[in-house]
């Protein structure tokens, strides 16, 4: 090809810097007002658990009960909470946006004709997905980190295991960030399969109404003892495991098999989503 | 007076450049049983203005996805400055298709910025400077910090043009761009395009604007149906379309019967008669003013764009909706001539299907 008299225009390309398309991915991603707000949101998860810890009986059975006294714990208590429901379906948000937002407003045109290849556009929006789900569970981690230290009281800056032991507060505030990136790895699970959706279809309701609808289907799944044989192949089977964070060692197994798990599920997504978009009309 | 011959048409198409700036090669897309584009041929030669006319449902915007490589043909192949892989050309390439596409609650800069972040072709420190060019050419300089869902469809229009002018291109592509605008934006237009021809850049426009056409277009290509019905210098197809002599006279009477016995075709027509078959012009003159015949004014007829238009797509009202088309669909320009049928009906075309 010849060199154009081109003023002002970089060398003779045929694709924008990487850096580039990623940060103006998150730049666009954190622009979006409902981002925002999502997050906003979530800060108060923390806190609502936080009240209603202080509110509740102090000797109730289970997560939140161990709360009481252990600042550290409400953070993974949230973390378990969110990620039962409201955080898979703040990832699918950012997903539905990803692909079949910018469809349906005309810009993912726009991308493919700069041209920004497909393959790359496609691990472009994964990594502003997984941003935002990063940027959520960071939120809930950090603000119940706080919260759990001004609303329930550090304990002397102690957590008190399940186990009985005692942990000291740098060593909590690392099980705190264990389950967080045990979290984020379930949710780029669940957003590389919400991508795969939205790379089918050019209404985000859709993505968003499969991932609640899989989330439920899978709850009922896991639900009928004569299914048992299914457990191993279910997302949502190991996202109980945050608890074993806090036990005295930190037990594994079941957040070892369950990232082994979403792992697989995320390759899938990202399989079907780069396979689809290579076909896609934009 | 002979009738527009495709073929000829395509090759004064062809014969102008080194490489075309876009070509198609029998480029055909089915959607489940509707023929959007039914095998076409084109080449648009670098440094031409080709306006892609048709009605409705016609397959412009198709074949336009289809040249950028927005939409896989069914068959065929396309081809963008040269390059059989679109997206080796596409940074070369500025595109306004399907309306403009931008986030509502971005300002209009935001937009463009996030747009230019994605061109190859700009270093990361022009993009600010670009974007802010961009915006003063399109007449958008004083609404650039306003949100994008705030605009009239006329802006948004002009930002959607924006965005296919951020780098110096070699071919600009542009979908209705005169959609929503104004007469002055339509005005704007037309010297954007003008500059674009100017500076060497090849542009393809598709538009229902006859005269839009008429005016910034060196080149045109007729489609209906999915068919191209006519491709050429926009010159040369007028001259060779509906030609003949208009007489200015009187003496209608006259006239036509002195033509008759020489064997020419003549029907009155305008301030006169209308001839469109028969000896060379000085002959029939001469002749006239022979027999008597006042003849005030001679002048070849040049038809105008949109008789041409009417004359190409006729045969269903140029509204192909029903899908009842049959035989009667062949447009009419190959049989008056030589007899020879140019383009093919499809048969069952909607209007408006693209995906």
């Amino acid at each position: 090809m010849t060199a154009v008299a081109e003023t002002a225009v970089g060398p003779e390309r045929t694709a924008a810097p990487l850096g580039r398309l990623l940060a103006a991915e998150v730049r666009w991603v954190f622009r979006r007002p409902r981002t925002l707000i999502t997050l906003g949101l979530f800060a108060l998860i923390p806190v609502l658990v936080a009240v209603g810890v202080v509110v509740a009986d102090r000797n109730g059975p289970g997560l939140i009960g161990a709360v009481a006294g252990n600042g550290l714990v409400l953070p993974i208590a949230a973390l378990t909470l969110a990620l039962a429901l409201l955080l898979p379906l703040a990832t699918a948000m950012a997903a539905a946006d990803a692909l079949a937002g910018e469809a349906a407003h005309g810009t993912l045109r726009g991308l493919l004709l700069a041209p920004v290849s497909r393959v790359r556009l496609v691990g472009v929006k994964a990594f502003g997905v997984l941003v935002v789900a990063a940027a959520a569970v960071l939120v809930i981690a950090v603000v119940g980190v706080l919260a759990g230290m001004v609303v329930v009281g550090s304990a002397d800056g102690q957590m008190v295991t399940l186990s009985g032991t005692t942990l000291g507060f740098g060593e909590g505030v690392a099980r705190v960030g264990l389950v967080a990136v045990w979290v984020l790895g379930q949710l780029a699970a669940v957003g590389a399969v919400a991508l795969a959706v939205s790379s089918l279809t050019e209404h985000p309701l859709v993505v968003l109404a499969s991932v609640l609808g899989g989330l439920i289907a899978f709850g009922v799944l896991s639900a009928i003892p004569a299914l048992d044989w299914l457990q191993p192949w279910l997302l949502t089977s190991g996202w109980t495991a945050a608890t074993d964070a806090l036990r005295d060692p930190v037990a594994l197994d079941a957040m070892g098999s369950s990232t082994v798990r979403a792992l697989c599920y995320a390759a899938i997504g990202l399989g079907i989503t780069v396979w689809r978009m290579q076909r896609r009309d934009a | 007076m002979t009738a527009v011959d495709v073929r000829e048409a395509a090759r004064v198409t062809s014969g102008s450049g080194p490489a075309p700036a876009a070509r198609a090669v029998g480029l055909r897309k089915v959607y489940g049983r509707t023929v959007a584009v039914d095998g076409i041929d084109l080449e648009v030669p670098t440094g031409a203005v080709l306006g892609m006319l048709g009605p409705n449902g016609s397959g412009k915007t198709t074949l336009i996805r289809m040249l950028l490589g927005l939409t896989r043909p069914t068959a065929g192949s396309a081809e963008l400055l040269g390059e059989t892989e679109q997206t080796r050309a596409l940074p070369h390439v500025g595109a306004l298709v399907e309306g403009p596409g931008f986030h509502p609650f971005l300002s209009g800069r935001e937009n463009l910025r996030r747009a230019a972040a994605a061109e190859p072709l700009l270093t990361s420190g022009a993009i600010p400077g670009a974007v802010d060019t961009a915006l003063e050419r399109v007449g958008l300089g004083h609404a650039a910090d306003r949100r994008f869902r705030g605009y009239s469809l006329g802006m948004k229009q002009r930002l959607g043009l924006a965005g296919a002018l951020l780098v110096p291109r070699r071919l600009v592509v542009l979908d209705e761009p005169t959609n929503g605008l104004d007469p002055a934006g339509t005005r704007d237009v037309r010297t954007i395009i003008g500059e674009l021809h100017e500076s060497g850049s090849t542009v393809i426009v598709s538009s229902h604007l006859l005269a839009e056409v008429e005016a910034t277009c060196t080149h045109v290509a007729v489609l209906r149906s999915g068919s191209l019905l006519a491709a050429g210098a926009l010159s040369g197809l007028l001259d060779s379309g509906i030609g003949g002599l208009e007489v200015t006279t009187p003496d209608v009477g006259l006239a036509l019967s002195t033509l008759d016995g020489v064997g020419a075709v003549a029907a009155p027509g305008g301030p006169g008669i209308v001839v469109t078959d028969g000896p060379e012009a000085p002959e029939i003159v001469a002749l006239l003013v022979r027999a008597g015949v006042a003849v005030h004014e001679v002048h070849r007829r040049r038809p105008r764009l949109e008789e041409l238009f009417a004359q190409l797509t006729e045969g269903d009202g140029g509204v192909p909706s029903i899908g009842t088309e049959g035989d009667s669909g062949v447009p009419s320009i190959g049989t008056e001539g030589d007899g020879e049928t140019i383009g093919s009906a499809t048969i069952g075309s909607e209007k408006g299907v693209r995906r």
